[in-house]
């Protein structure tokens, strides 16, 4: 945390009584001043700032009521855990190409044609997107790698943050896929990391999959299974998981890859729960092992069993 | 669902007898050896126990050669280190995201403390911090990828701006955050930073120990060696008393003595006046004095070679106009202004091919 230098309190009214709440602080910030020479003429102007911004909040308990408290979210940085029509439809993610360039194998996700664009189907999108959330959870769940590729400048930052979240086993391509990382993998990595890492993934997930074509055909010949957003324009057989969406919406991208990346997180949280629960069962019958080992070595009878007078009762 | 799935998946599934079938043993024709999960091959001869295992110990012994790979395997081995490793440059993108978290830490910082958004009038006192970026070929090495002019513009546009936050700390006063910033740019500037601000820039010139400067002029072929030294003036200003100014008795006004001295200007040894008979190559010579106004006061001594009397005097003056600047560096405006500071760059242009001379063209014939 940075704070200022030291300086003289700065509550509200002793700033509206000094020097720099004078008739002309207004003028001061709005007009340009000399150029700022010692080190104190930058503390002066950063004191104006803080000034301004401390008068601003303290005023604005006084201000009018604010009724409708919303704001807009965050799909980036926080993105909700599951996507509802209207945030879909909000981000456009029922725009898709031209008509005249729909793919036939696409028609059972068609809603129909506006304006010379084909509307996708979200009523159809939205179970197909629960369906791919869940094959994400399970493969987290058991400790599967997931890749998020996202190859324009628009998405990159999405799929690093949805990558981000599966932390270990989450990875991201936010430029070009070279062709051959999967088939071609002995020269591409090198024999030592070959041998000694994971190289091929247990799901890859494309928010562009026209322009990644190469990485489709790779992961059908590497037997990875495949989540993508398809567009109008494309045939949705190419992927295992298709999500019938818009996919040259931003926002769209956004809302899927945090939906997928949740519920890959979850998955996460799911295998450290049962590992947590598995290894205190087991350290518990370890206990158990050791207390009854301690007590029939103390008084060893015929059968093994240890005699009643010492007993500690267990709950089996 | 996945058509392509179905279709390869026949190409790589591997035959029972895989592991029997290579070439590094004896050859047993298939129709002898004996399969132990039922299939019935007609004519199959058991095999001895002794060949069994030899053939068993043999595939267990066996290198797996590259292309043959249990995917079973697979799971035991750890995930990738970074995030960025389907890339194929993982270092490369490493970097970079480190850099735009560092860009965004210091950003909130900044505006935290009221630094950013900066208006004008206060970018304009911020100190000038020029850098210099490490050249592709170094970061090369560093990134383990081929730097191309896309990715080194992609990385130098980061630098810059953390650069900037830079400046804005350290004009500012922010040490710490400075120090910060200043340990993440350091890794990413070129070793030859110093000399590469340097450049052009003239290195001071100093005076020995008895008060002399040492200078170097050159004009067209001619170089010319200076020394200069002040005149020490004998004459004592204190001793002379006027009796009727003291006493009010004169009525001539009071003037201020100003103390003029003589200085000898020698040329290879030589008097100025022996060795340049031309007043244009005099008046070339001490012209630097006269701009400067310190015509008397300093001796000069030259040794000048090459050349003829207009370089040999072109190249003194280039030299005492760089000794004046160096005993009095008030008179550098001056100087500059009568562009006496620099070296005349213009040199004999070569005679070319089917011309006379330098530009002079042969007679133009009709036919």
């Amino acid at each position: 945390m940075y704070f200022l230098r030291p300086r003289p309190s700065n509550l509200v009214w002793s700033s509206l009584k000094s020097q720099k709440f004078s008739k002309n602080w207004c003028r001061q910030l709005s007009q340009a001043q000399g150029p700022l020479e010692t080190e104190d003429d930058w503390t002066d102007f950063q004191q104006t700032r803080t000034s301004l911004k401390t008068l601003t909040d303290a005023m604005s308990q006084y201000g009018s009521e604010q009724t409708s408290q919303w704001s807009l979210r965050d799909s980036l940085h926080r993105p909700a855990k599951d996507a509802t029509l209207s945030a879909l439809l909000a981000s456009g993610a029922h725009f898709g190409h031209a008509a005249s360039r729909m793919n036939p194998n696409f028609l059972p996700y068609a809603y129909g044609t506006r304006a010379g664009i084909t509307l996708i189907d979200l009523d159809h999108t939205l179970p197909l997107l629960r369906g791919a959330a869940k094959v994400v959870r399970a493969v987290a769940a058991n400790d599967g790698q997931i890749v998020f590729i996202g190859t324009r400048p628009d998405i990159r930052p999405v799929v690093q943050r949805a990558a981000q979240r599966l932390g270990p086993q989450g990875f991201h391509v936010g430029d070009r896929w070279l062709p051959g990382t999967l088939t071609n993998k002995w020269q591409m990595f090198g024999h030592e990391t070959v041998r000694s890492k994971r190289i091929i993934p247990d799901l890859v997930i494309l928010l562009n999959p026209i322009q990644n074509m190469n990485a489709i055909q790779e992961c059908a010949l590497s037997n990875v299974p495949t989540i993508a957003i398809v567009d109008s324009n494309v045939d949705p057989r190419i992927v295992m998981y298709p999500i019938p969406a818009n996919d040259e919406s931003p926002r769209t991208a956004e809302i899927i890859a945090g939906v997928l990346s949740i519920a890959g997180r979850e998955g996460i949280a799911i295998r450290e729960t049962e590992l947590q629960r598995m290894r205190l069962a087991v350290d518990t019958a370890w206990e158990d092992f050791h207390k009854m080992h301690e007590l029939q070595g103390e008084h060893p009878t015929e059968d093994g069993r240890p005699s009643n007078s010492n007993t500690v009762g267990f709950d089996y | 669902m996945n058509i392509l799935r179905s279709q390869i998946c026949t190409v790589l599934r591997r035959p029972l007898y895989r592991q029997l079938t290579t070439t590094a043993r004896p050859f047993v024709p298939p129709a002898q050896l004996v399969f132990h999960d039922n299939l019935y091959v007609p004519g199959a001869k058991e095999l001895d126990d002794s060949t069994v295992e030899a053939l068993v110990g043999e595939t267990n012994e066996r290198e797996p050669e590259d292309d043959e790979e249990d995917p079973n395997d697979d799971r035991d081995k750890p995930h990738p280190d970074s995030p960025n490793f389907y890339t194929g440059r993982s270092s490369y993108y490493d970097n970079i995201i480190e850099l735009q978290n560092a860009i965004s830490r210091t950003r909130g910082t900044l505006q935290r403390l009221h630094l950013l958004p900066l208006p004008e009038f206060a970018r304009k006192s911020l100190q000038p911090m020029p850098t210099v970026w490490k050249t592709p070929e170094e970061m090369t090495t560093d990134f383990e990828t081929n730097m191309t002019i896309s990715r080194y513009r992609r990385v130098t546009a980061l630098l810059n701006e953390l650069n900037e936050y830079l400046r804005i700390a350290t004009t500012a006063g922010y040490a710490d955050v400075a120090d910060r910033i200043g340990s993440i740019i350091s890794i990413f500037e070129s070793g030859k930073k110093e000399a590469f601000l340097s450049r052009g820039i003239r290195k001071p010139v100093l005076l020995d120990q008895h008060g002399r400067s040492y200078t170097f002029g050159k004009r067209k072929t001619s170089a010319a060696r200076v020394w200069m030294i002040p005149v020490k003036s004998t004459h004592e200003t204190t001793s002379d008393v006027n009796v009727e100014e003291v006493f009010g008795l004169s009525n001539e006004p009071k003037r201020s003595s100003v103390n003029v001295t003589v200085s000898t200007i020698l040329v290879n040894n030589i008097p100025i006046a022996e060795y340049f008979p031309q007043p244009v190559d005099r008046e070339r010579i001490v012209r630097p004095l006269k701009v400067a106004g310190v015509l008397g006061k300093y001796n000069v001594f030259t040794i000048v070679r090459g050349g003829g009397t207009t370089g040999q005097s072109g190249a003194i003056a280039h030299g005492i106009a760089k000794g004046i600047f160096a005993h009095e560096p008030e008179t550098g405006v001056v100087l500059k202004r009568a562009k006496l500071l620099r070296r005349d760059p213009r040199m004999v242009e070569r005679k070319k091919t089917g011309l006379a001379k330098a530009r002079k063209r042969y007679t133009w014939v009709k036919r």
